[in-house]
């Protein structure tokens, strides 16, 4: 059963005065199942955080529709958007956007605090996803004295803890070493595995090569998409590699 | 490189950041406006001819200096807002290719051509507003103001010069911070990571005691001497209480709201509570300086206002009557016989001499001395009472016959030797039937009365009096006279003589020359031992220069009051400006997490009213518990009228308050766009 459906989204930025018109994103149509995987790929330019920002709620697409579990993101009204986002997305940023005001705990505690959820629930959800994620020795800490493995850590925290139906996240490896990607990659599919919905946005081919399935995107429109289906991770990687390639000598739409 | 090339980056800089060049600029003409009208009345040969101008101008020259003072500090402040923002800009410059030499350039454009804008500016208005000022100010001495309109330019040239050197030494500084950094700290001086600040309970404790020691002070102070002194202590005790309560005290508290689950852990106080914890470590010291600023600005205009409004009440105060003699006599026989009619008889005659009569006269003698008071006992030791540190058991004892007072009372009371009528001025009762002077017989106190005809004495006197009226005053009044310590009688003996006349100030004031003269004759044909020494007085001539002196104090009491609300409420703008800039991501952040639009209003909202009237709120609980201290200062001053002090407290508030609101208004607008505006962009 398809969770997200992208309806023949298009978006089209105007500046100022309508002088002029730029096309970020031109016809883009896909859906993700219950529990999928998804990496979606691209060049810089290509789309893919506009693509992301419609899917979290933050843009509106010029045309087209966005559902979500049945609902029409798209349509939602402001004032519902900001309740809508925290009850049902989890996001996952390249630079963690912790607040560096709070502890980490408290950084996690954010969406529930908002959705006025009482302490006693709330630590007991802590509780959970911080021994799966092994922050809970660090939770008091705050930002600026963890590394940044650590902090991205607490962001997944932030984003599971509200059990959302979708996590979006946005290169989320990108500004950690390789091996906190690798660990963080493999808290994915782990977090996966017992039946999250992910959707990741990313250059990295090792990244793209841990998800069930990869998006390319080109010139605004899904250009190609790859099925794992029984491959490994590293046969996965060497067919995103040469779909890279082919994408950057320029090959047609298959 | 291109001529001109720096001026225009310059001016560039100067309107990309207007937000924070304009209040700047606007800051400086102000600024510069107030000194050199200051300066201009200082100097102006108008104020010399008119009675109390010279004593009014002796305070504005002062004024000049603190203002002087005041700007170079206040501006150094402000602008070290505006180069902390800058210096991402200047990284930029010096990557691109500028070097550090290039840069000081850059600033040199910039200063000039603030200075010469805000120079211009200032002095403009200053000349604009100086004829304005001139003419309030003849109109408080009570002068008449010629229409003239004249330019000051001696203090043209003061005051630009002032600001000149104002304007290198900020440029210097500036340049230093320039100099000391590299081009990568430039472009992330703004992003320094910072601690949490630590809960200090011993700090907050501490600062909640000295507060509360410092307005016990304030409320329990009796008599104003000891005010005098007090006032100082308690004044450096809240200045200190407050730092240490907006320092520590404000994260300590948020530390302890933190622990608490149940309230924390709510939208509206989650956000505000974390990050007031941060706000208030950087802030803290900043807002407590407001705090004390707003204060002293209110104190100070309060004062001052009181004092000239209620400058006619003082004057009646400080004289009793329009014409008043007071004649120190040797011999206890000189306070009633010939000497005394010959007064009385040879200004009769200048009064009617003058075309006018003697109204509401009013005469007695009185025996004087200062004494300990213990219990029933009076001691006049010198000795003894400069040994006990208080002042307050201090009396000014004054022994009047009872036929002065009944005269004076229209009463007819009767009594015997022995006995007396008790009159005390510090609103206590006495509390035994007897008193005894210098371990003398005992008088039996018949009676308590609650006034004696108005006189001078009451209100020129710091220390309470103590009035004993005694049948037989020569009785009485002659052991003491015996007396001694270190060769010196302890009681001086005074003959009070006043009277109104209905007539004008001119003439009022010729009767007082002429009783002077007349005075001046009669004591050079006197023995060498027993005088009788007078002193006339005369409201009508001290008008002039009691207005000299209020209205100056008047005068720079609202300028350095406005002055220093300006320096108040920009600081506090340009700290919300500054920390918009901050914020920024922050609030980014909550909204992609699922804070709503209008959640973050009220969080801001909360947020930047807590900041702004923590200062405010505070200022007026510290005014509060300052009243009674103020109002004993003010009976030096020989004001006594409550009601106008509170009155003129409470209005100096509001519009305070008023003024505050609007800055309020202004910088949670330009912070909500900073926060808000700037995110659309990144979308």
């Amino acid at each position: 059963m398809s969770i997200l459906e992208v309806n023949a989204v298009k978006k089209i930025y105007t500046s100022r005065f309508g002088a002029n018109q730029i096309q970020a994103l031109s016809n883009v149509s896909f859906q993700v199942d219950q529990g999928e995987y998804v990496a979606v790929m691209g060049e810089s330019g290509s789309g893919k955080t506009t693509l992301l920002n419609i899917l979290a709620a933050l843009d509106k697409p010029t045309s087209g529709s966005v559902i979500l579990d049945g609902k029409d993101i798209s349509r939602l009204k402001e004032s519902e958007l900001a309740t809508f986002r925290r009850d049902n997305l989890g996001f996952v940023f390249q630079d963690f956007n912790l607040l560096d005001t709070f502890t980490l705990q408290d950084n996690i505690y954010l969406p529930l605090v908002l959705s006025s959820k009482s302490p006693e629930e709330m630590s007991r959800r802590l509780k959970v996803i911080s021994e799966q994620l092994g922050i809970t020795s660090i939770l008091k800490k705050y930002p600026y004295e963890v590394s940044g493995g650590q902090k991205q850590r607490a962001a997944v925290a932030r984003a599971l803890i509200t059990q959302p139906k979708l996590v979006l996240a946005d290169e989320p490896t990108g500004a950690l070493d390789s091996k906190s990607a690798d660990e963080l990659l493999r808290l994915f599919g782990q977090i996966n595995a017992n039946g999250q919905t992910i959707v990741m946005v990313t250059h990295s081919v090792n990244a793209a090569s841990r998800a069930g399935r990869v998006l390319f995107i080109r010139d605004g429109e899904v250009f190609h998409q790859l099925y794992r289906g029984h491959s490994t991770d590293n046969e996965l990687y060497q067919k995103i590699s040469d779909t890279l390639t082919v994408l950057a000598t320029g090959g047609e739409r298959r | 490189m291109k001529k001109g090339l720096y001026g225009r980056l310059a001016w560039m800089g100067i309107k990309k950041n207007r937000k924070l060049y304009l209040p700047y600029i606007l800051t400086c003409i102000g600024t510069i406006t107030m000194c050199y009208i200051i300066s201009f009345l200082s100097t102006s040969d108008v104020f010399a001819a008119i009675p109390g101008g010279d004593t009014m101008q002796s305070f504005l020259s002062m004024g000049f200096g603190v203002m002087a003072v005041f700007s170079l500090i206040f501006l150094f402040y402000t602008y070290s807002f505006l180069i902390r923002r800058r210096k991402k800009e200047f990284g930029l410059y010096n990557i691109l290719g500028l070097n550090k030499k290039n840069l000081a350039l850059v600033l040199i454009s910039e200063t000039l051509m603030i200075a010469l804008l805000t120079i211009a500016g200032g002095l403009f208005f200053g000349v604009l507003l100086s004829k304005l000022a001139e003419l309030g100010m003849v109109k408080m001495l009570g002068g008449t103001a010629s229409f003239s309109f004249i330019v000051g330019f001696d203090s043209l040239w003061r005051t630009a010069a002032l600001f000149l050197g104002i304007y290198a030494l900020i440029f210097l500084n500036a340049l230093r911070q320039i100099h000391l950094s590299n081009p990568i700290q430039l472009l992330h001086s703004e992003n320094i990571g910072e601690k949490p600040p630590k809960a200090n309970w011993a700090v907050a404790v501490l600062g909640l005691l000295l507060l509360g020691g410092a307005y016990y002070l304030a409320v329990t102070i009796q008599d104003p001497i000891t005010a005098l002194t007090v006032f100082f202590f308690a004044v450096i005790m809240v200045i200190i209480a407050t730092y240490m309560l907006f320092i520590s005290g404000s994260v300590t508290l948020c530390r302890a709201l933190q622990k608490n689950k149940k309230y924390y852990y709510k939208t509206n106080h989650f956000v505000s509570v974390s990050s007031l914890v941060f706000r208030m470590k950087r802030n803290g010291a900043g807002l407590a300086s407001i705090c004390i600023l707003c204060t002293m600005v209110l104190v100070m205009v309060s004062s001052t206002v009181c004092l000239f409004v209620g400058a006619e009440d003082t004057l009646r105060n400080r004289y009793t009557r329009n014409i008043n003699l007071d004649a120190a006599v040797s011999e206890l026989e000189l306070l009633d016989g010939p000497q005394t009619d010959a007064v009385k008889e040879a200004v009769s005659r200048i009064v009617s001499e003058n075309g006018t009569n003697i109204d509401n006269e009013l005469e007695y003698g009185t025996a004087g001395f200062a004494a300990l008071m213990q219990g029933d006992e009076l001691l006049c030791d010198p000795d003894i009472y400069n040994s006990v540190g208080s002042m307050a058991d201090m009396r000014q004892v004054f022994i009047v016959s009872l036929q002065d007072y009944n005269n004076m009372m229209n009463s007819s009371e009767v009594l015997q030797p022995g006995q007396a009528i008790l009159y005390a001025t510090d609103g206590a009762s006495y509390a035994y039937d007897s008193i005894s002077i210098e371990g003398g017989e005992p008088i039996e106190i018949s009676k308590q009365v609650e006034s004696f005809a108005d006189n001078t004495i009451d209100d020129t006197q710091m220390i309470p009096s103590l009035y004993l009226f005694v049948p037989d005053f020569e009785q009485v009044v002659t052991p003491l006279l015996d007396i001694m310590y270190d060769n010196t009688g302890i009681v001086s003996l005074h003959w009070y003589y006043g009277f109104d006349m209905p007539c004008d100030d001119d003439t009022q004031m010729a009767v007082q020359e002429q009783i002077d003269e007349y005075m001046d004759e009669v004591e050079a044909t006197e023995e060498q031992f027993a005088y009788f020494h007078v002193l006339v007085e005369g409201v009508a001539s001290e008008r002039a220069g009691f207005y000299g002196m209020y209205g100056g104090l008047f005068f720079l009491g609202v300028m350095l009051g406005l002055a220093f609300m300006l320096a108040a409420v920009l600081i506090i703008y340009y700290k919300q400006i500054s920390e918009g800039y901050e914020d920024q991501s922050r609030f980014d952040t909550m909204r992609k997490v699922g804070m709503s639009r209008r959640d973050i209003r009220k969080s801001i909202n909360s947020q930047i009213l807590l900041v702004f009237f923590m200062p405010l709120v505070m200022s007026g609980i510290h005014l509060a518990f300052a009243f009674p201290l103020i109002r004993k200062l003010l009976l030096i001053f020989n004001l006594t009228d409550t009601g106008l002090l509170i009155a003129v407290t409470v209005v100096c508030y509001l519009v305070f308050a008023l003024f505050y609101f609007i800055v309020y208004r202004a910088t949670s607008r330009s912070y909500y766009s900073i926060v808000g505006g700037l995110r659309r962009s990144d979308d």
